[in-house]
């Protein structure tokens, strides 16, 4: 089966974007400006008499009701991405083409829609109530298709075979050239693409590079471009459109615990759970709203993923009122089945402890870090324990091993230690912490303990460690910190029990 | 029910349980120490309640609380505003094994009681702790009764300037580090409220809160 690819072109995204929020911009002259040097010249005019790239001051004079906005190119292609996420109701593989342009690969999709002149009916209509002008093509390759929208205002849709004989006659800018080459091929006296793909490659790729050979080997060879889809499409989706938009959140849930039920009946037919999912709602204004969840070990219980959901519905903003929502596996795992228990009076019921401490952890990573800390074999205190997978078990030491006196909080920040002595190189007696005072007792050590000559701090200061029993009651974990060519520093590491 | 030593001792455990409103089959109670036990209505640190522990100094909260979960079985949670809340090294002589272990960071108090919440109705867990300044008397009832719906133990780890608020919890502690000359474990503890009980005070030495030599 031929690919099929339908090109959306929107011009006037920034003005209809503009005009979609602004309705008393509908009937007046609108531009929108840029700079340029040091110059404000016109980017995009939708008004008589004015043409792109007229200076700011001169279009003011010729057209004084004339309304003038800065162009924001971050805003347009944020709603251009919105747009494309929106498209993706139509069919799974969306792009973002450009500063003004959708590639939709329509292969498969369009049989939805009765025929590619619904489909590109059913799009265009759709946009186009929303108050976007657009023009839009349909073509068995997408460079092509972008060349037919971008060409003149008339929808199109060009037979499988026929591309060729259809851009035969388009103008050269449809191709979206440097404005070198196209000042170049003017002069050369090739207006058409079809002028243009007459003559022999070798002069013209001498000529102008790949600039121009790369564009043209798109739109008419037969290798396909990288079509970078905008999501990319997922194996497990469920969709469910609502007759009417929906705004409450019992109704968002309800219809969310039927996506559930039908996407976990299609997980379990496939032997897989669900590590990723999106909830992905399509408001009634053309803008879509994503609530990703994920889950540690793989899932296709739907009570356990509704409780994963439920935090973050809050999110959702449906105002006027979501018309659609998808939920999506973005990402599953191997899951196998589990068979249940045969009722016998002293069967066990419920399910075992692992997965439920797997759903507890699950709930508890969507609002806070959760980790344990795997011990290493290692005597640097910073190594000795590291963030490890909260689901994964980490190994316990073995019980006999005799393990040195070690503080039950290690500080991150060690804290300064003044220390005062009563003999010179003896032990201290008084250890000042900020405006604190810790008389010691004891002060038991020191425990010599030198950097690893194997790894990346090899250069680092031996430390010695005390245990020092002050006289208030605290046991601290003391470190004097041994720098060659200075006085020894003290620092507080930690807390002992 | 726990095996007591006396029919006395029994009628008291009991007669706690009655008074806490709890039905149906009891939970084994902690076993803390067997001079402490004998103090406490329920023979040792009840199951499916809360309790309080005022740290006079950090390292000696850490411990007690650690040193209560290490009598549990299977995993716990300890829920800190601090990443560097415990160090595991230090937990092994406590009983309480790295393995076992899972730390969640919260970052508003809100949170924090959420997830103690959340982690005493789950049945995966026997404990956890939530090292939390304050509290209000709504969030520690939710916790009461997420505790008695599955018999879990929740420990609030909480600075010594609490004290003089209202609770719930079914007991309080307060521990304080004591002079040790070798440095070793060594705590004041003190029973400062107990439901059904009374008030005590004891010294301990040590991760299994023996009487000192």
């Amino acid at each position: 089966m031929s690919r099929r690819y339908l090109a959306l072109h929107l011009p006037w995204l920034a003005i209809d974007r503009r005009r979609r929020r602004n309705p008393a911009l509908r009937d007046r002259p609108v531009a929108i400006w840029h700079q340029a040097g040091s110059r404000r010249v016109l980017q995009m005019v939708d008004a008589p008499a004015l043409a792109p790239g007229q200076a700011l001051a001169d279009a003011q004079a010729i057209c004084p009701e004339l309304m003038l906005f800065e162009a924001t190119p971050r805003e347009e292609a944020a709603f251009l991405e919105q747009l494309a996420l929106w498209c993706l109701r139509f069919t799974p593989q969306v792009a973002v083409d450009g500063t003004e342009g959708l590639l939709l690969e329509a292969t498969g999709a369009t049989a939805l829609f009765g025929g590619e002149a619904g489909f590109l009916a059913a799009i265009t209509a759709s946009l186009r109530n929303s108050g976007l002008r657009l023009c839009a093509a349909m073509a068995g390759s997408a460079a092509a298709a972008a060349a037919l929208a971008r060409a003149d205002g008339m929808d199109r849709i060009v037979p499988p075979g026929q591309e060729l004989a259809a851009i035969a006659p388009l103008p050269v800018t449809a191709l979206r050239l440097q404005s070198e080459i196209l000042i170049g091929l003017r002069r050369l006296g090739l207006r058409r693409i079809g002028d243009v793909l007459r003559q022999p490659r070798a002069p013209l790729a001498r000529r102008f590079g790949s600039a121009l050979i790369d564009p043209l080997q798109a739109v008419t060879g037969p290798g396909a471009l990288p079509f970078h889809s905008i999501r990319p499409p997922a194996a497990f989706l469920a969709a469910r459109d609502c007759l009417e938009p929906i705004l409450t959140r019992p109704a968002i849930e309800h219809v969310l615990d039927a996506l559930l039920g039908e996407l976990c009946q299609a997980l379990s037919a496939a032997g897989r759970g669900a590590r990723r999912l999106t909830l992905r709602a399509f408001r009634v204004d053309r803008a879509v709203q994503e609530v990703v969840i994920g889950t540690g070990v793989a899932s296709r219980d739907p009570a356990h993923l509704r409780r994963l959901f439920a935090e973050r519905l809050d999110r959702l903003a449906p105002e006027l009122g979501f018309e659609r929502l998808t939920l999506e596996a973005n990402a599953t795992d191997p899951l196998e089945g589990l068979q249940t228990m045969l009722g016998g009076p002293g069967a066990v019921e419920g399910p075992s402890p692992v997965p439920l401490l797997a759903e507890l952890l699950d709930r508890l990573g969507q609002r806070m870090a959760v980790h344990r800390l795997a011990l290493l074999d290692s005597h640097w205190p910073e190594y000795a324990a590291v963030p490890a997978d909260p689901f994964a078990p980490v190994a316990a030491p073995s019980p006999g091993e005799i393990l040195p006196p070690r503080p039950v909080r290690l500080l991150a920040e060690p804290v300064a230690l003044f220390p005062i002595f009563a003999v010179p190189n003896g032990p201290p007696v008084q250890l000042r912490q900020g405006r604190e005072c810790h008389r010691v007792l004891r002060c038991i050590g020191p425990e010599r303990l030198e950097p690893e000559w194997w790894g990346e701090d090899a250069e680092r200061p031996a430390r010695d460690y005390y245990r020092v029993q002050t006289v208030e009651g605290p046991r601290l974990w003391v470190c004097r910190l041994l720098e060659p060519g200075s006085e020894p520093r003290w620092f507080l590491h930690g807390y002992l029990a | 029910m726990p095996v007591s030593p006396s029919p006395l001792q029994d009628l008291r455990a009991r007669i706690a349980r009655i008074e806490r409103g709890l039905t149906g089959t009891p939970w084994p109670a902690v076993s803390l120490s067997p001079f402490i036990d004998r103090h406490l209505p329920e023979g040792g640190l009840a199951r499916g309640a809360l309790h309080e522990v005022l740290a006079a100094d950090p390292g000696a909260g850490l411990a007690f609380c650690a040193s209560i979960l290490g009598r549990l079985t299977g995993p716990v949670l300890w829920i800190a505003p601090a990443a560097d809340a415990v160090w595991p090294p230090g937990l092994q002589a406590l009983g309480l094994c790295a393995s076992r272990l899972i730390l969640a960071q919260y970052r508003q108090p809100a949170e924090g009681l959420w997830a103690l919440e959340e982690a005493l109705r789950s049945p995966a867990l026997q404990g956890a702790v939530l090292q939390i300044p304050h509290f209000d008397l709504t969030a520690a009832r939710r916790l009461q009764l997420a505790t008695e719906a599955t018999g879990s133990l929740g420990l609030l780890l909480r600075p010594p300037t609490a004290a003089r608020g209202p609770s719930n919890a079914l007991t309080r502690w307060r521990v304080a580090a004591r002079p040790e000359p070798r440095a070793q474990p060594a705590w004041q503890l003190d029973l400062l409220r107990c439901r059904g009980g009374q008030p005590g005070s004891w010294v301990v030495v040590g991760p299994e809160l023996a009487a000192p030599p």
